[in-house]
This record gives C-alpha cells, sequence and structure tokens, in this order.
C-alpha cells in the first residue's frame, strides 16, 4: 500500500501542479469567513471594554486563527467530488480496480494541503500582528494538538464520505452538502467560540460531531483547554470517528447494490 | 474440458425509475407522490464461454449488454440469477477477481487528464501489484502492439481520440488480465484506428489466451474478431453459436451480383430481384441451389456479363433479421 500512495502521490503533485493558482485561490476563500468573525468579536470586544465572556481581542485572534488552521487541515470536499463523479461515470473505472476509491481521496486532499500550507501560515502570520494576538498554548497543548488534528481531519474526511455515499440513492447531494455546511456553520465553532453560545447550542454543539472536527483543535491550539478536557476531547474525536467509519462502510456496501453505473 | 471462464446462468437485472407525466400539475405532483416504473433490462440469460474464446456480444441499443457486461465486470448488482468470471461471482468485487479482469468502453476514459500516461501506467502498477520484469515486458509488448512510443509521455488530455482510445487499451491490459470484457472499444474511430484496433484485439488474445466478450455496433469487428456470437434483443437471449451459422439459419439465401455490360431485361426467372442499378443486379437465391443458379446465370448471360460475384448477405442484414424475429433462434450451441 505504501508503494501504490507513493505513486499516487507522485501522480496527483504532476496534476496539482498545473492548477497552483486555483489552489491557492481555494485557501485564500477558506481565510474570508473566519477573517470576519473576527472581525466583527473584535468591534463587540472592544465596545465592551475589551473583551466579551472572558476573550478578549488577542484571544478571539488566537481563536481564529487556530479555527482557520484547522480548518484549512480537515478540509474534505469529497463529498461534493463523489457526486460528481457518480454523474459523469468517472466512479466505475475507480471501482473496477482493486482499490477502494477513498484512497484517491485522501492522496489528492494531502496533496492540497500541503501545497498550501505555506502560503495560508504566510497569511495567518499577517493576521496575527495586525490583531496582536495572545498565545496561551503550552507544549502539552501542541503536543495533544497533534493527534486531535488528525483525527479532526479525518473525522470530517469521513463524514464527507458518508454524506457521499447518499449519491447512491439520491443521485444529487447539493443540498445535503448545504444541510451539512450549514449545521456545521452553526454547531462547529465558526459563529464563535462554543463556551459563548448560549447553553442549549452549547450542550447540541457536543453531542453532534462537527465541533470535534474544528472548535475543539481549534481551542486545543489556542490553548484554551485544560490537560483533562483535551484527553476528554480525543476521546470524544476517536468515538465519532470510529462511528463514523462504521456508518460508511454499511453505506458504501447497501450503496453500491443501488448503484446503477449511469454514464459508464 | 477446463471450466468456463465466463458462466453465467438465469442473470436478470431490473432498474427502478422514476416516472413522470410531462407539464407543471404533474411535476408538483410528483414532489408529494412519486411514481416508479421497473424497466427490465435483462431478461434471465445463460451462457458460457470456455477460456481463450472471443465472443461477440450482439445487440441494439437498449438490449442489455452493456448492464450484461457491467454485472459481469463487479460494476453493477444483479436482480437475479448467478454468474462466476475467473470462479469469483464479479459482484462481491473481491481483489484477486479484479486484478483478474478489466472492462475496457470505448467512450470512457480511466486515465488521469492532466498527466502523461506513462504516469498514469505506473500508477496502475502499483494498484494492480504488477512484478516490476512483468510490469516491463508488457508494456514493451502493448507498446509495440499499439505503437504507443510517441504518446506515453504527453498529457492525455492532449491525445486525439484514436490515439487515447490506444492508450487506454494499453492501460485496461498493463496486468494482463484473463478476461477482457470490450464494451464498443471502436466507437467513434476512424476506419484505419478500428481495423488497427481489431488486429490488435486478434493479436493480444492469441499471444496472452486472454478471454474476451466484445460488443460493437460495428459488424467489421465481429466478423474480424468473434466466431462465436451471443445475440440478446430486450434482454433476452436470441442466439448463442457460430457466426457462420447464424448467417446460414437467418439468410437461408445467397446474394449473386452481376455486373452487366449492358441491361438484358428481367432476370427474376434466377432469383429474387432486390436491386438493380446501372446494369448492377443483385439477386438472393436460396443456398443450396446458389451454385446451379450461378452457372446458369453465367450461360445464359454469355458476353453480356461483365463480372459475377456469390456472398453471404452482409451480416448487419442477418442481425436484423434476428432482432426482427424477437425470439430464441436455438439452444445455445456454443
Amino acid at each position: 500500500m505504501i508503494r501504490v500512495y507513493r505513486q499516487l502521490l507522485v501522480a496527483q503533485i504532476q496534476a496539482a501542479a498545473q492548477y497552483r493558482i486555483q489552489a491557492v485561490l481555494w485557501m485564500l476563500f477558506s481565510i474570508i469567513r473566519p477573517v470576519i468573525f473576527l472581525a466583527a468579536w473584535t468591534a463587540v470586544a472592544n465596545a465592551q471594554g475589551g473583551s466579551v465572556g472572558g476573550y478578549t481581542t488577542s484571544d478571539f485572534a488566537a481563536y481564529y486563527i487556530a479555527l482557520t488552521i484547522v480548518g484549512h487541515l480537515n478540509t474534505a470536499w469529497n463529498s461534493f467530488e463523489f457526486e460528481f463523479e457518480v454523474r459523469q461515470g468517472r466512479l466505475s473505472p475507480k471501482l473496477l480496480r482493486p482499490l477502494h476509491p477513498l484512497h484517491y481521496s485522501v492522496v489528492e486532499n494531502l496533496i492540497w494541503k500541503v501545497t498550501t500550507f505555506l502560503p495560508l501560515m504566510l497569511v495567518c502570520l499577517v493576521i496575527a500582528l495586525t490583531f496582536q494576538v495572545k498565545w496561551n498554548a503550552e507544549w502539552w497543548h501542541l503536543a495533544l494538538f497533534v493527534p486531535s488534528m488528525i483525527l479532526a481531519a479525518a473525522l470530517n474526511f469521513m463524514i464527507g464520505w458518508v454524506t457521499a455515499t447518499a449519491t447512491f440513492w439520491l443521485q444529487r447531494i447539493n443540498t445535503v452538502n448545504t444541510l451539512l455546511q450549514r449545521t456545521s456553520f452553526i454547531f462547529a465553532g465558526q459563529i464563535a467560540p462554543l463556551s459563548l453560545m448560549p447553553t442549549a447550542l452549547q450542550v447540541i454543539s457536543y453531542s453532534l460531531p462537527f465541533a470535534y472536527a474544528l472548535a475543539i483543535p481549534a481551542e486545543i491550539l489556542r490553548g484554551g483547554v485544560t490537560l483533562e478536557r483535551g484527553l476528554l476531547y480525543l476521546v470524544g474525536q476517536a468515538v465519532w470517528l470510529a462511528l463514523a467509519v462504521v456508518a460508511f462502510r454499511f453505506a458504501w456496501r447497501a450503496g453500491l447494490r443501488e448503484y446503477s453505473a449511469v454514464g459508464a | 474440458m477446463d471450466a468456463p471462464v465466463v458462466d453465467v446462468r438465469a442473470l436478470r437485472k431490473v432498474y427502478r425509475v422514476t416516472e413522470r407525466e410531462t407539464g407543471l400539475a404533474a411535476t408538483l405532483r410528483s414532489f408529494v407522490r412519486r411514481r416508479y416504473r421497473e424497466v427490465l433490462a435483462v431478461d434471465g440469460i445463460t451462457f458460457h464461454i470456455d477460456p481463450g474464446e472471443v465472443v461477440g456480444f450482439l445487440g441494439p441499443n437498449g438490449a442489455g449488454k452493456t448492464t450484461t457486461l457491467k454485472m459481469l465486470s463487479g460494476l453493477l448488482y444483479p436482480t437475479g440469477g448467478e454468474a462466476t468470471v475467473l470462479g469469483h461471482v464479479p459482484w462481491r468485487r473481491e481483489g484477486s477477481f479484479l486484478r483478474g479482469m478489466t472492462l475496457l468502453m470505448g467512450n470512457r476514459s480511466q486515465l488521469v487528464w492532466d498527466i502523461p500516461a506513462a504516469d498514469s501506467f505506473l500508477v496502475l502498477k502499483e494498484i494492480y501489484a504488477v512484478p516490476e520484469a512483468q510490469y516491463k515486458r508488457t508494456l514493451d509488448e502493448l507498446t509495440e502492439l499499439l505503437e504507443l512510443q510517441p504518446l506515453l509521455h504527453k498529457p492525455v488530455r492532449g491525445l486525439s481520440l484514436g490515439e487515447r482510445m490506444k492508450v487506454e487499451f494499453a492501460a485496461g491490459l498493463l496486468h494482463s488480465p484473463g478476461v477482457a470484457f470490450l464494451d464498443e472499444p471502436t466507437l467513434g474511430l476512424d476506419i484505419s484506428m478500428q481495423g488497427r484496433i481489431r488486429r490488435f484485439v486478434a493479436e493480444y488474445n492469441q499471444r496472452s489466451g486472454a478471454t474476451i466478450l466484445l460488443t460493437s455496433h460495428y459488424m467489421d469487428d465481429v466478423v474480424a474478431l468473434c466466431r462465436r456470437v451471443i445475440v440478446i434483443h430486450r434482454g433476452v437471449l436470441l442466439y448463442d453459436g457460430g457466426l457462420a451459422d447464424l448467417a446460414a439459419r437467418m439468410a437461408p439465401y445467397k446474394r449473386i451480383t452481376v455486373t452487366l455490360r449492358a441491361s438484358v431485361g428481367d432476370l427474376s426467372s434466377f432469383g429474387e430481384v432486390i436491386s438493380n442499378n446501372e446494369n448492377v443486379v443483385t439477386i438472393h437465391v436460396p443456398r443450396t441451389q446458389a451454385a446451379d443458379r450461378t452457372a446458369r446465370l453465367v450461360r445464359e448471360l454469355g458476353d453480356q456479363l461483365a463480372d459475377i460475384s456469390v456472398e453471404d448477405p452482409p451480416i448487419e442484414e442477418v442481425i436484423d433479421k434476428v432482432f426482427a424475429s424477437e425470439r430464441p433462434l436455438a439452444e445455445a450451441t456454443a
């Protein structure tokens, strides 16, 4: 499998090299939303004497920069791509090979993240200097962040694949994707850090998988959690990931029975 | 006798499709209550193919050919019946099954468009776990047979349709599959490229001993490659047997084409005159009497005769007759 991945990486780097500008534009596009919220919360904090619910303007900057980094590293567009592949008849050639189609997505995903990470960090540096960020992270926060980020990326990726399998039944899943995006927007800590949300929304957020893929690793990265809570979050992430994997395996098998191989 | 490579028994596929009438009211109703219709694509077909055979799989559009190939290659689950390919149930999609077969579709690409074919080949080599020495040997062979050398290092998107089809063939056969399902492999290609692809398939079959099931709307493909044909129509198997037998059974006549130096009047006493254009007359005569009638024509027309030929009717005509009959011709004879 290592040899397969190595060769897929080479091929994908070659393909991605032809669309460098597009890759960077997508990355910049993903930064716009957190920067808007950062600016809004900074304005609110300044209007209220420098802080909101214990978050200073520097804390907000740290949170949204962390959210931007996590959001970049957990990006998964496979459900959008999958629908396109099914409709265009491009899934069938992949299904004919002794390699699960998921592996091609893993490689594409990794390539995009790696090739756009450096420009992303430059943009984050500019934001950090502009908003005078204050980082509270200890060394163990960073140690916790690495597994938390891997779990978050894997979780978001698998949520994408579970969603993708809906294509087998619905043919078009744009609305399903939009629904998930909107839900994630509300419950994954994009509007505000979870601790600033009303209690009911916090309960819902911690009961759904979306925050485990975004807000939680962001809070760990900015140093906003205790060690005990951080470890508990890792367990929560692992449980959601396991559930997503099981759901995917089940949905994939059932979906293939429905697959009509249209257009191919 | 070796076990069949492809063994199909009462294979059946029913698609469930939504049905909607036209018009605004019907469209709005469909939001509330959907109506479904069942479409029988393959209706209990049974056949088997022995190792090394090249079999033509014929039928008009919508006959169920591609659906059958998709079931046999593991893309589709059947609604009923059984099938094994290389001893595997295709729709279980086991790794050893996928490594042993290929499905090539003339109108579909399996290569990455943005990179040269040679790089896609390396990816396929690893996916199919082809040993280095075997990969080199196979690629050299395919490069020679398909004259691929100038194409290997160009991005696939820059290749013409014919060039792309050649690299698609190579991509599909790099892992030396024991079974190849070819769905319209010459679709859209010019006459010269069709001929090259045909010669390649024939030579590949001879060299590798691979079993090939081929669909094509070009009868030249079938005539050049297949001694046996399976004909299906509306999901039902109409004929399974030799191509030559099919012509004899469905068209029990020969076609005599007479070229005259000048018009000689009515030739209907020799057989059924099918056409008479500018002194070229086509006559259908019973097969058993073809030799006698030809001799009579030569004798009676004498100097008026410029040329004469006796042939089987074109295979397209024979196949049309099979489709028109819409009932099984005979038990499988292959």
